[in-house]
């Protein structure tokens, strides 16, 4: 999967998790400000990374995460 | 009889099935086996079972007194995960549970969540933060549930309130500053907490500084907010503020301040802190002027008990709570 294939997919995943629009998410898209929620979504979309991508990225590195970006480059250090 | 003896006596005589992910730990095995052999639970021990076996023979536990779950037998293992998946509403999905499943404790949460367990019990090796992430993933919130909470019990001598020295308090060691949703979910999570635990009828106050409207500002709407949510939410729970906490615990003052029907005000059996702040001063307080026991915290909102104790716990604080989860786990079958 290349980088442009693993974005796509992460953020069907976010908008998924958060119950969002994919067409409103970017890699800009800051995950706390902009798209809100509790820490429940982030359990919910980490399991979801794991499930469709393979990939365990611990809760604490993806709570820490600003961007939609920040997280698809931890995700892809998984990889 | 204190409380704690009155619930030893209730776990007796319906002891339940205690999974224990950190059995290898050796103040979690003795509290285990002690509690196991005098028949207030079923010590379900999870790990690497040679290990296991080989630390209870050189610790002289009759081995008989465990039921030892092999984290690396495939057949069980196996068993457990198609059980797991075909659940509604769980996150993981096979292979991902499986790989968490080399983890005791996650080993441990998804046996209870096919009800292989009553309880999982742990803490002592995992920190708070593990203990909480695994529960989400595995045993998830309960249903209008927005945030894993506590509640502690104190026995404050001299104190004369409707339950007598007894008055359950939330949340003083989980979430940290409550939305008002979230402030709800603490309150009815308590009510459920303390019916299942003591038999109570809840009578749940959320407190702060004002009674119905006696100050303004934001810190109190958040209060009145979440009363409302969990008043709609909830109407068979007595949920009912906000008050200041002599408002809610002394029925004089209520009757002074609270000048409409409620069957909280007064005689309040729950209280509910604003925030955490709140929670754990009053809590060092009550402890420190009231000279009060307190049991817990006892984490709740999850679809079933799971409990975390503090990693410096002796050993007799690890085998009350245990007691004290296995009889929240029985009661919440009724």
């Amino acid at each position: 999967m290349d980088r442009k294939e693993l974005e796509a997919k992460v953020i069907e995943l976010v908008a998924m998790a958060y119950g969002k629009d994919e067409a409103d998410i970017t890699v800009d898209t800051d995950i706390k400000d902009d798209l809100g929620g509790t820490s429940v979504m982030m359990v919910g979309l980490v399991s979801e990374i794991e499930n469709e991508l393979d990939a365990m990225v611990p809760l604490q590195i993806a709570s820490a995460c600003k961007t939609v970006g920040d997280l698809i480059d931890k995700i892809e250090e998984e990889l | 009889m204190n409380i704690l003896d009155q619930l030893y006596e209730k776990a007796k005589a319906n002891p339940q099935k205690v999974a224990f992910p950190e059995a290898s730990n050796e103040k979690m095995m003795q509290a285990a086996y002690e509690t196991g052999k005098d028949g207030y639970i079923i010590p379900v021990l999870v790990g690497d079972a040679a290990e296991l076996k080989q630390l209870a023979a050189e610790r002289g536990y009759e081995e008989s007194v465990f039921t030892i779950v092999d984290i690396h037998e495939e057949d069980y293992k196996n068993e457990v995960i198609a059980k797991y998946v075909a659940l509604p509403h769980t996150r993981l999905k096979e292979k991902a549970l499986a790989r968490r499943m080399e983890d005791p404790l996650y080993y441990a949460m998804v046996m209870q969540a096919v009800d292989e367990a009553d309880v999982t019990f742990a803490g002592i090796d995992n920190t708070t933060g593990d203990v909480l992430l695994a529960g989400q993933m595995i045993i998830g919130l309960k249903e209008g549930i927005s945030t894993v909470s506590s509640i502690g019990l104190c026995d404050i001598p001299g104190y004369e309130g409707s339950e007598g020295s007894l008055l359950a308090v939330g949340d003083s060691a989980v979430c940290t500053n409550p939305n008002a949703e979230q402030l709800a979910s603490i309150a009815i999570s308590a009510c459920d907490t303390v019916a299942s635990l003591l038999d109570w009828e809840p009578r749940c106050a959320m407190v702060c500084y004002s009674t119905l409207g006696s100050g303004q500002g934001e810190l109190i709407d958040k209060v009145t907010e979440a009363l409302k949510i969990a008043q709609e939410a909830r109407p068979d729970l007595a949920i009912d503020g906000e008050f200041q906490l002599d408002s809610a615990i002394v029925p004089a003052v209520a009757a002074k301040k609270v000048q409409r029907e409620s069957k909280v005000a007064g005689k309040a059996n729950v209280v509910i802190w604003p925030d955490l702040n709140v929670g754990n001063v009053a809590v060092k307080l009550i402890q420190q002027f009231g000279h009060a026991n307190a049991y817990g915290p006892m984490l709740q909102g999850f679809n079933k008990v799971v409990c975390d104790c503090s990693r410096g716990a002796p050993v007799s604080e690890i085998k009350g709570n245990v007691v004290i989860s296995a009889v929240r786990a029985a009661g919440s079958k009724r």
